[in-house]
């Protein structure tokens, strides 16, 4: 799988514009405005989150460039190719959130289905098909229905089916809600190995830490609507503060700092001091040594 | 929106195209002789019938060849009125279906009616008035078959053996045997058609009666009633002692015939 | 990317996507253990065939042919209309659909496949008990006629004529092609009921609710001819007229594809009328697929 450098593909991944959905259930209810004049565009090549709370139209935005829903107004593109086409999916891979497969076929009979759904015939499915065994993890319980499979494998799977044409957009869903930590870094390890690769990923999450490390650029939506767009750390960073981590300083030291701020005046001042601490998560990762291969 | 209603369009358009097409369809398994041509029966009879069609759909088959199984049931018990009212039954299900029509008379008619003959606890009178009542009932039933089976051979003999077995009465049974037989039943019918006409005795009947069992005989049915009954009719007839075939029957043992 | 190259591309129109869609729901529904039901099906005919000794030749024959029609027409309109109502409506629940659907594969692929799977499933199945019918009518025939000879033989009777006019009977009675017709004609009207139900799901949010509206379908179907011939010039009452009319726009004549009964009963189905029966079927799959499929087009995931 040799990849193309991310400017080799001019055309952006993905391009939305001023989208509206407006969702008409029943004749009573009132209808319902689910996405509101949103706009954005993904560069080829890039990871871009999409985040916000629960509701606030993240996948909604995501079943319009999947085609799944009709724009009540705008419109989205992939690769240059109108969203409503379906030659546009040849390029996409979707992994929804909670994936959930036909419980009476094997992994592998799921993966050979969805990779004949794209065309993949003869040995090229078979060697695909076996790629993405590989690469999820899942070739030990290939055999097994899906059926029996547990949440983290479902996951995994639903990477699989993804993946299995080669596509040149990955769409990822929530992918880490409700996997453990382990799944959840895997998932993320995998993201940026992707990354490596080329493909353009988009992924939405409401748990916004774990996307930091991995997203080149976020969006993040309320109420349908972006409320604020750009590269992470751009985002994140607090603009007039500096941190610095000493490491085995002694307490002279420090007074010596605290000093020195007082002696240069003006606006500087010391916000807070202390120890820096583990999280939780990393904590986690250290103490628990499965693999999630087990499962 | 546009496409569903299309979608609604295309359907009723579908619709409105297909009533034609599907009345040419209903017409041609009409003209091969599938469906039930409209019957000549009063409003009620034909309401009834296209009650148990639209009921039953495709099934009045197998719900006919239920309540015939429960007939049989209740045959094998001698309850007449329960055999009478479930063949009644299963005739209405299926009324082109010859053999219900057949099994329903026979059951009245020969089962039922001799069955009342055996009963010692009747008075004479009663067995005998019952009996003819049964035999009466099983006629009618098997002329009823013959409105939905007009000509049906199996249906015309059932008739003829009713009235030659069970009221004696040779005229309509030798009418029925000779039309049955003109209709495809076995040849050996048309014979006992003769047999009943030599029983009648009138000259045209005799005629009648030594054509046909000439024919048979020539035919190579050389069987020993034929040449009893062309014995007796060659002699009626005076047929020059030359042409004549026929003889009498030997003492014994007697052959019988069903 | 750049293997891409090797497989095939993609086109608005593929019988091989079709073709994964249509086997793949035949090892779902195959699964779903489907084939339960043909094994109750051969139960019905070997007891048909062997349960009722009593009764008189023609009418073990007849009851042969009897409960397996009618045992096949229960089950494989019950078949056709959980098979399709079970398809769609839960691979929304199940939100399998999602994943099929962002895959290149266009709509009415996916109705197509669907539909034509669950005709693969009906056609095959419909095969097999007809296989297993006309070797238990075949042997059942076979042993009536070698009893009646030897009955007639008792009753020295044997003459060629009767033994002709015993064979004779019993081929008319006994395994026709005509029967064949009939099984064709089943599989014909299950195949209606497919379509017609896969309309349902489609706009319909649950499996129940498509199997109970199907089975709707199929009553009103069987009583549209009635309607179209009788009640429609009959009636009076402008509602009375408007639901009649609306029952015979909507529904298919499904009486059109009952031709078993003539066919136990011995008559001939020429092939002319197959051929017609045939037509109409195609007309009424195709017509309530493209429905369908317009309904489908618009619906929101």
């Amino acid at each position: 799988m040799d990849a193309p450098s991310p400017s080799a593909s001019p055309t952006p991944a993905v391009t939305v514009e001023n989208l509206t959905k407006v969702f008409k259930s029943g004749f009573t209810k009132k209808p319902l405005l689910a996405v509101k004049q949103l706009s954005f565009e993904v560069k080829a090549g890039e990871v871009y989150g999409l985040i916000g709370p629960n509701g606030c139209g993240k996948s909604t935005t995501m079943k319009v460039m999947l085609g799944l829903l009709k724009a009540t107004q705008g419109r989205a593109t992939i690769f240059g190719r109108d969203s409503e086409e379906v030659a546009s999916r040849q390029d996409v891979g979707f992994l929804p959130e909670n994936p959930y497969f036909y419980k009476h076929l094997s992994g592998r009979e799921t993966l050979n289905f969805y990779g004949r759904l794209c065309g993949l015939r003869g040995a090229e499915l078979k060697d695909r098909t076996e790629a993405m065994l590989e690469l999820t993890g899942l070739t030990h319980a290939a055999e097994r229905r899906v059926g029996g499979y547990s949440k983290g494998m479902l996951q995994r799977v639903g990477l699989g089916q993804a993946l299995i044409h080669e596509p040149r957009l990955l769409i990822l869903d929530e992918p880490t809600a409700g996997v453990d930590p382990v799944g959840s870094r895997r998932i993320r390890d995998l993201i940026l190995e992707l990354k490596q690769r080329g493909i353009t990923i988009v992924v939405t999450s409401h748990l916004l830490e774990q996307m930091q490390e991995v997203c080149d650029r976020v969006g993040i939506m309320s109420n349908g609507r972006m409320v604020s767009e750009g590269k992470l750390e751009e985002l994140i960073s607090v603009e007039n503060q500096t941190e610095l981590i000493l490491q085995d300083a002694p307490p002279e030291l420090l007074a010596k700092i605290r000093a020195l701020v007082q002696e240069a005046g003006g606006k500087s001042q010391v916000v807070s001091e202390g120890k820096p601490r583990t999280t939780l998560e990393k904590l986690f990762l250290q103490s628990t040594t499965q693999t999630g291969d087990g499962e | 929106m546009k496409n569903k209603i299309l979608g609604v369009l295309l359907l009723v358009a579908m619709g409105v195209a297909k009533v034609p097409l599907e009345d040419r369809v209903a017409a041609t398994l009409k003209a091969a002789d599938l469906r039930d041509a409209p019957i000549p029966l009063s409003l009620q009879e034909a309401m009834g019938q296209m009650a148990f069609t639209a009921a039953l759909g495709g099934l009045r088959s197998l719900v006919a060849s239920i309540t015939y199984l429960r007939a049989y049931v209740a045959f094998e018990d001698r309850d007449w009125g329960r055999v009478d009212s479930l063949m009644t039954l299963t005739t209405r299900m299926q009324p082109r279906e010859a053999m219900y029509w057949d099994e329903a008379a026979w059951h009245m008619a020969y089962n039922a009616a001799t069955s009342t003959q055996q009963r010692e606890d009747l008075r004479a009178a009663i067995r005998n008035k019952d009996f003819r009542d049964y035999v009466l009932r099983g006629l009618k039933i098997v002329q009823e078959g013959l409105v939905y089976n007009p000509n049906n051979p199996k249906l015309l003999v059932r008739e003829a053996e009713i009235y030659r077995d069970r009221l004696k009465d040779p005229r309509p049974a030798a009418e029925a045997f000779l039309l049955a037989a003109k209709n495809g039943a076995k040849p050996f019918y048309e014979r006992m058609g003769a047999y009943e006409l030599v029983k009648l005795g009138e000259p045209p009947d005799l005629q009648q009666a030594y054509e046909i069992l000439k024919r048979h005989y020539d035919k190579g049915f050389r069987y020993p009633s034929v040449l009893r009954d062309l014995d007796i009719l060659e002699r009626k007839l005076n047929i020059p002692v030359g042409q004549r075939v026929g003889q009498p029957l030997p003492p014994s043992p007697q052959p019988r015939r069903k | 990317m750049s293997s891409a190259s090797t497989r095939s591309a993609y086109t608005s129109f593929s019988p091989g996507r079709i073709w994964t869609m249509a086997t793949h729901t035949v090892t779902q529904l195959i699964r779903m253990r489907i084939l339960v039901f043909m094994g109750i099906i051969s139960m019905v005919i070997v007891i048909a065939a062997f349960a009722f000794p009593a009764v008189s030749p023609e009418q073990q024959l007849k009851l042969l042919k009897d409960w397996t029609f009618g045992a096949l027409q229960v089950f494989f309109v019950i078949i056709a209309i959980a098979a399709t109502g079970l398809l769609i409506p839960r691979d929304l629940e199940d939100r399998t659909l999602y994943t099929t659907l962002s895959k290149p594969v266009p709509r009415y692929e996916y109705l197509i496949g669907k539909l034509l799977g669950v005709m693969l499933l009906l056609g095959s199945g419909l095969l097999l008990m007809d296989l297993v019918f006309s070797l238990m009518l075949y042997v059942k025939q076979s042993l009536i006629i070698s009893s009646q000879i030897a009955a007639l033989e008792k009753e020295q009777a044997a003459t060629p004529e009767n033994i002709a006019f015993i064979k004779d009977l019993n081929s008319r009675f006994g395994l026709t092609y005509s029967l064949h017709g009939a099984v064709w004609a089943i599989f014909l009207k299950a195949s209606v009921v497919a379509a017609v139900s896969l309309l349902i799901s489609c706009f319909a949010s649950s499996t129940l609710f498509t199997i109970l509206v199907g089975i709707a379908f199929v009553i009103a179907g069987q009583g549209q001819a009635l309607l179209r011939e009788w009640f429609l010039d009959k009636m009076s009452g402008f509602w009375q007229k408007f639901l009649s009319g609306a029952i015979a726009v909507f529904c298919p004549d499904l009486t059109l594809f009952d031709i078993a009964e003539p066919a136990i009963r011995g008559e001939i189905i020429p092939l002319g009328v197959l051929t017609e029966v045939t037509g109409i079927a195609l007309l009424y799959i195709v017509g309530y697929t493209s429905v369908a499929y317009l309904f489908f087009v618009e619906k929101e995931l």
